[in-house]
């Protein structure tokens, strides 16, 4: 009873003093943390503008020289640029399903909820660290450097770019899965490999396929950007017709990439909407 | 039978578990062990089928010390004592069936279980068990669509499916109302006796152990404080047990079952 009187007692003295929704330590971190961007913000902006030569008035005078050079496309060139187009296409769906497959060891290896052996989870952690720091350019630079300009340097490129995204994404979403169904698989005498496809696959496996039509999405594009320095497919033939300052054709390029892409991006879309 | 003996175990971060156990379980029992949270009924039971591995003693289930045990022994350990867990732990996206036949992953080879390849015992027994629970209807639901009680049921189901020689429940009805509590533990007693199954549940509400336990193991800081027969347990021997009077909340009512 005494027991009780003091909590009562305790209670009601501290209702004179309503406490603060933030504690005022915090509140001076996030304040500090705010003008600290602040400042970096106008730093970089001022800086930038002193590299622009012209300033944004010469671009605008630079825009219309551009368009007059650009305009009209020529879609006349529309037949012969539908090999690379869809060269470009394979491109993606090969690098996307090979990396799609070899992503599945990875990702296991670096979640930390399946491999509890810390080494090997650290070194496949900084294995996918490290490849996720090369620029998708400078892999296909050098694959080109290598193998001779065509497809095949493009597909290795996009293999090893989309690996490094996908298996991070993929370890990630492993890592936030239900441990429990694990944990019952393993009590009813399941292996290692019964519990990850009974348990996990399940749980996984629709934001998997929605991760790699999302890589699918970015290899599309990448591979485009990838033909610039040699890699085949589309992008190949645009830098020819840069090259030859060939601006109509360049344009007709660029126009059916964008709806390509647009199409595409569509379409993955609407099948991960139906997914997740 | 299962026997304890001296077993202690140490958490890595320095905790008790569990103090100088020594306890037997004869086959065919239905023991319930009671105590406050904390005090080391689940420890207790996840030795069993070693989900924790104690720290010194030995535990002997079949005569073999399984303290021991790595690999393929373990799993056929785990194959021999089935598991049912206070949130069920059912994958949720998958269907009843395919949750119900996990427990048969024990007994088949990995290729077989990864490709479906379930013999036709197997999948009517899976059947079988679902029925056994009264849950058969339900046979082409996903797990996640079921409520708690059933799919505590569907876990059940899926222990039968294991055909297990003991049955460990850890809190099984703690996230359930008390009508489909106390029919779960109607379920599980009745597999008990009709199968010959020793069970060994832990709970923490002392009408639900009275009514339903043979013999009830009273723990409370990683000791064993208590161990006899259900009958001769009244509300003085759970008061020992929790070391503090008996609260409403330590009951859950509702013993008439509809």
């Amino acid at each position: 009873m005494t027991k009780g009187k003091s909590v009562l007692s305790q209670a009601s003295s501290e209702t004179n003093k309503i406490p603060t929704l933030y504690p005022a330590k915090t509140k001076l971190q996030v304040t500090v943390i705010f003008f600290t961007v602040l400042i970096i913000y106008i730093f970089s902006m001022y800086w930038t503008q002193r590299e622009m030569v012209g300033g944004v008035g010469g671009a605008l005078g630079n825009m219309y020289t551009v368009i007059k050079k650009f305009f009209p496309p020529n879609f006349a060139i529309l037949p012969n640029i539908l090999d690379p187009l869809l060269q470009t296409i394979q491109m993606a769906i090969i690098a996307t399903t090979i990396a799609a497959i070899i992503t599945i060891p990875l990702a296991l290896l670096s979640a930390r909820n399946v491999t509890t052996f810390k080494p090997l989870y650290y070194f496949s952690r900084t294995f996918l660290n490290l490849l996720r720091t090369i620029p998708d350019l400078v892999l296909a630079v050098i694959f080109v450097g290598l193998f001779g300009i065509g497809v095949f340097p493009g597909i290795l490129a996009l293999i090893i770019f989309s690996l490094g995204i996908l298996a991070k994404l993929i370890s990630e979403t492993i890592e936030a899965v239900d441990m429990n169904p694990m944990e019952a698989m393993r009590a009813s005498g399941g292996n290692t490999l019964q519990v990850i496809w009974y348990a996990l696959v399940p749980q996984v496996l629709p934001q998997y396929t929605s991760l790699v039509l999302y890589v699918f999405e970015i290899n599309i594009r990448a591979s485009v950007v990838l033909g610039l320095v040699g890699a085949g497919g589309i992008g190949l033939i645009l830098n020819q017709q840069l090259g030859f300052y060939n601006y109509p054709n360049a344009m007709a390029i660029i126009i059916i990439i964008f709806v390509v892409v647009i199409l595409i991006e569509y379409i993955s879309n609407k099948i991960r909407e139906a997914l997740v | 039978m299962i026997e304890f003996k001296d077993v202690s175990l140490v958490y890595p971060n320095g905790t008790q578990g569990l103090k100088n156990i020594n306890v037997t379980i004869k086959d065919g029992e239905f023991v319930v062990i009671v105590g406050l949270s904390g005090a080391g009924k689940s420890t207790f039971i996840r030795s069993i089928n070693r989900l924790v591995t104690p720290t010194s003693g030995s535990l002997l289930v079949d005569n073999e010390d399984i303290l021991t045990f790595k690999g393929k022994d373990l799993r056929k350990l785990r194959t021999k004592t089935g598991m049912i867990f206070q949130n069920y732990n059912l994958v949720k996206r998958s269907s009843v069936p395919k949750n119900v036949l996990a427990g048969r992953l024990g007994h088949v080879g990995t290729v077989r279980s990864i490709l479906n390849m379930y013999s036709k015992e197997d999948l009517s027994l899976a059947y079988e068990s679902l029925k056994r629970v009264n849950i058969e209807e339900k046979i082409y639901n996903r797990a996640d669509e079921l409520s708690g009680g059933q799919q505590q049921r569907v876990s059940i189901a899926r222990v039968l499916t294991q055909q297990p020689k003991y049955i460990l429940a850890d809190e099984p009805v703690a996230s359930l109302d008390p009508p489909t509590s106390h029919q779960v533990m109607t379920y599980l007693k009745k597999i008990n006796k009709e199968d010959g199954i020793t069970t060994i549940v832990n709970l923490h509400f002392i009408d639900m152990a009275m009514e339903y336990a043979d013999r009830i193991i009273g723990m409370r800081g990683g000791e064993i404080v208590f161990d006899g027969p259900a009958s001769e347990v009244s509300e003085k021997t759970f008061e020992e047990i929790y070391g503090r009077s008996i609260r409403e909340e330590d009951k859950i009512g509702g013993a008439d079952k509809s």
